[in-house]
């Protein structure tokens, strides 16, 4: 009597005709998603920690200041003096009347200088803020 | 007679595709940046050149004081960093059910040499308090937390209980 040896008539291949239509799909994601940095930061700084930590919604809205370990300020490209934060705000804040200002302050900077800022954005009516800081695990 | 050339089928070799588009993947994989801005919310005063002074109630105030070496004093008490959101919340909580203008305000004065994290710090329990009221309370009432409720429901709750926040006017330096 003669054997023989059972086979799957089912090719034994996985099919990847369909692989490049997944990959596009993960692609479009990250396209989408994909936030391109438009500015570089020139000061150094490392962010506070807080736990009551809120989410600000619509990114469109927010304009940075940074403020750096040596004091240095940066708003947009350029690093910037204390005197003329009140008029570059208040331009931005005629081209975007609800401006959210997101403070990107160094923790070891002095309270008297993040005052002055604050009295700076105030003069410029820039009122609502965020004070920028990571979350406390 | 002349035979017909059998040409070949036309096809445009699909193989590589994947190759490319894992390519363009990977390069939006690495410059993608999921950086959600989160941080503490505040709305500044507006400026205004006299400051007018309004007498508050003393039960309605309650002033934090950071001074130069990050130590806190509460109405004139010494208190620790981390006991601020506990002794606030019954503050808070016993002024829910008072009108509008009787709530509890929050005044944060620092010097100048405070050290901005010490001042974010202190802010950070603030918030922690009312926060933890607002969750509270809505759990009491609707039997949710704060951040799933309806607007008008998150309306009625931030109208029981508001965040209000004074920073200090500096002081001007003699």
């Amino acid at each position: 009597m003669k054997f023989e040896k059972k086979r799957a008539s089912t090719k034994q291949e996985i099919p990847t005709a369909s692989m490049p239509d997944i990959i596009f799909m993960l692609l479009l994601f990250f396209m989408v998603t994909t936030t391109l940095r438009e500015v570089e930061v020139f000061v150094n700084y490392s962010l506070p920690e807080a736990k009551a930590i809120e989410k600000i919604e619509n990114r469109r809205l927010i304009s940075y200041i940074w403020v750096g370990q040596d004091g240095r300020i940066q708003i947009n490209d350029s690093l910037v003096k204390m005197e003329e934060i009140q008029s570059i705000m208040y331009t931005k804040r005629q081209a975007l009347p609800n401006v959210i200002v997101s403070l990107r302050i160094d923790k070891n900077t002095d309270m008297g200088y993040v005052t002055d800022i604050q009295q700076e954005l105030r003069k410029a009516f820039c009122l609502r803020i965020n004070y920028s800081a990571n979350v406390k695990i | 007679m002349i035979k017909k050339k059998k040409l070949p089928e036309a096809t445009i070799p699909t193989s590589s595709m994947a190759d490319i588009a894992f390519l363009l993947l990977i390069f939006f994989l690495v410059a993608t940046v999921i950086d959600v801005d989160s941080g503490i919310g505040m709305t500044l005063p507006e400026f205004i050149e006299d400051v007018e002074t309004v007498e508050v109630p003393k039960d309605r105030m309650a002033a934090l004081l950071i001074n130069e070496t990050g130590d806190v004093l509460l109405d004139g008490q010494p208190i620790s960093l981390f006991q601020i959101t506990a002794t606030l919340k019954p503050r808070i909580q016993s002024k829910i059910d008072l009108p509008k203008n009787k709530k509890l305000i929050v005044s944060l004065k620092t010097d100048r040499r405070t050290v901005y994290n010490a001042y974010i710090q202190a802010l950070d329990q603030v918030k922690e308090a009312f926060f933890e009221v607002r969750d509270e309370y809505a759990n009491s009432k609707f039997g949710q937390k704060f951040n799933d409720l309806d607007e008008t429901a998150q309306n009625e709750v931030k109208e029981a209980v508001p965040i209000i926040i004074s920073i200090a006017e500096p002081e001007k330096i003699k």
